[in-house]
């Protein structure tokens, strides 16, 4: 069953230009020209109850103006969306209690005081009873490992230790979607692997729906089964992650390490060499040549080592970044 | 509890960590009240001081000291919150949740306001022995009582006139100089410097017209004994009155702004 259901959802901004130097300054003072940019242009998809869905894009695509029109905050110049059955931008109270958003950048908590503070704000806004306030609290900080913190002033924690707060803060209400907005930014490789297992682990535990944007493929990979793409505004990819790389052309990755080095021209019958640094050589091979193709290459070269990867997900994701600019 | 109880007992726990910013902030009130009574000195120096402002020297003195503090007692400082929330998105984070943004800013301010209203009221308790006891004010119990339910109000009043400031973030962007300004020249213009009508009954009408009058020199003049019961009625009236309007004022500009910011962005 569909929990979020997204209907042709547009949203234009107006802004004005500022040219370089006072003299800019000067002439804006008069007169500004109005511009518009449309930020989210006609994006359409539908998530079902439980699902983790990764919202990607690069910089300035509409990632965070679509989350923004999900959860209320923006009204969106025309299209639909449903969640749970409320439209978002009305903001009923009742649609309030049903759902979170977290912002890596900003902060929900009170910067001053203890974040059991704030959590405590957030059970009497979400009017939450004390045992189930307190097994919240006790389960979620324990998974967080953030129980020794409870009582020290948000200001004085690290930007790791925080982002597991707001998080916390964000579940006092146990709400069934949540929205994750560039969670993991800035954030160092352990904080971030410990927030994805908590986030898979809580996921499975608790069936609550999720739509999350990250930069970091890695949070993708290992949380999202599907992938909503959008540039420049626009839905370019909607569909399971691990097809992206079949729609990029089902390309393998050959590395091989020679005993010596292997001439360069050599390689390139085998297929397209990526990269060479001295002995190691990365290939690239359709994927349907790979048998044939390595015990070519095993038979006629002199090899040391020999490893097959896929093609990094990065790379594809830029390419289809790439494709919708050039198509534009 | 309820939410705004527990955003009301945030807001003193917040006031109390940080306890240097808060007894500065009372020994800042001292300076005003000195340099004003060194001004009086140099007028009252000249003989018929008196007969022109209307006050002797003493009800001048007192009147520095209470409207100093009385000033003090109602001074907000949520517009610059409200204008970063504004300016910098963090008013998301209450639109996502179920709570009244204002209803949120009112008790948080009220509640980093106690513990400064509770030394406050001790340092006034003291401010005002001192003016019956060495400058000669006369006080019922009465009036004292009265004094204070003028002081809930005025502060109430106050919170309404500076939300209302605010909410112009809306429209416009950075408007922090601004606060500066307005923040000065209503407490000149509530009387929280000097009494306003020793500048002729005109002045004195329009003071009493206007709403500023009404956070400062009201509760003073009640203290002072200058006001008699029937300006003292139609004090509260206009008092009421002017915290309704600015409450409306509030709500609309909240609403209107509001619209623009979720159509605009955030």
């Amino acid at each position: 069953m569909d929990i979020i259901k997204v209907e042709h959802l547009c949203k234009e901004f107006s802004y004005y230009k500022k040219e370089t130097g006072l003299q800019g300054s000067l002439k804006n003072l008069f007169h500004r020209e109005i511009l518009t940019k449309e930020a989210v242009r006609n994006v359409s998809f539908a998530v079902e109850k439980g699902e983790i869905v990764g919202l990607l894009g690069p910089n300035g695509a509409g990632k965070t103006t679509t989350l923004k029109m999900l959860s209320g905050i923006l009204f969106p110049t025309s299209g639909n969306a449903v969640i749970d059955g409320f439209i978002p931008w009305e903001r009923k109270n009742e649609f309030k209690r049903r759902f979170s958003i977290v912002m890596g950048q900003k902060n929900q908590l009170w910067w001053d005081l203890p974040a059991s503070d704030s959590f405590y704000l957030n059970k009497c806004i979400y009017d939450i009873d004390d045992a189930a306030y307190r097994k919240t609290v006790e389960e979620l900080s324990e998974l967080l490992d953030v129980r020794e913190l409870m009582n020290v002033q948000v200001r004085r924690l690290s930007l790791g230790e925080r982002m597991k707060m707001e998080i916390l803060a964000a579940l006092i209400h146990r709400p069934q979607i949540l929205f994750l907005d560039e969670l993991t930014i800035g954030l160092d490789i352990i904080s971030q692997q410990k927030i994805r297992d908590f986030l898979q682990y809580y996921n499975e535990q608790t069936k609550t729906t999720v739509i999350l944007t990250s930069h970091y493929m890695r949070d993708i990979e290992a949380l999202c089964r599907r992938a909503v793409i959008i540039s420049h505004g626009q839905l370019v990819y909607d569909g399971e992650l691990s097809k992206i790389n079949h729609l990029m052309g089902d390309k393998k990755l050959l590395t091989l390490k020679g005993i010596g080095e292997i001439p360069a021209e050599k390689l390139a019958a085998f297929g397209r060499v990526r990269e060479k640094k001295g002995a190691e050589t990365v290939l690239e091979v359709p994927k349907d040549k790979l048998r044939e193709t390595a015990s070519a290459i095993l038979s006629t070269l002199h090899v040391e080592d020999f490893t097959v990867t896929e093609v990094p997900l990065e790379e594809s994701i830029a390419l289809i970044f790439k494709k919708e600019v050039d198509s534009l | 509890m309820k939410p705004y109880r527990c955003v009301f007992r945030m807001g003193i726990e917040k006031s109390l960590e940080y306890r240097a910013d808060f007894f500065l902030s009372l020994f800042s009130a001292v300076f005003p009240i000195i340099i004003q009574t060194f001004l009086w000195n140099y007028l009252y120096g000249n003989e018929d001081a008196a007969a022109l402002f209307g006050y002797t020297y003493n009800e001048i003195l007192i009147y520095t000291l209470l409207a100093g503090l009385v000033s003090k007692l109602v001074q907000t400082g949520l517009e610059y919150q409200v204008n970063e929330d504004i300016k910098l998105g963090g008013l998301n984070k209450y639109l996502v949740s179920p709570v009244s943004y204002g209803r949120y800013q009112l008790f948080s301010f009220l509640g980093e306001k106690a513990p400064q209203l509770v030394i406050m009221g001790a340092v006034a308790a003291g401010m005002i022995a001192f003016s019956v006891a060495v400058l000669g004010l006369e006080l019922s119990p009465m009036r004292v009582l009265i004094f204070i339910v003028s002081l809930v109000l005025a502060l109430l009043l106050n919170f309404f006139i500076f939300y209302s400031v605010a909410l112009l973030s809306f429209w416009l962007t950075d408007v922090n100089l601004m606060f500066g300004t307005v923040s000065i020249v209503l407490v000149v213009v509530s009387g929280g410097v000097f009494p306003l009508d020793i500048f002729g009954e005109k002045l004195e009408l329009l003071v009493n017209l206007l709403p500023f009058g009404y956070t400062t020199q009201f509760s003073v003049n009640i203290i002072n004994g200058r006001f008699g019961w029937t300006q003292i009625g139609s004090g509260f009236l206009c008092q009421l009155f002017w915290i309704g309007f600015f409450g409306i004022l509030a709500r609309c500009m909240w609403k209107r702004g509001l619209k623009r910011f979720t159509a605009v962005g955030g």
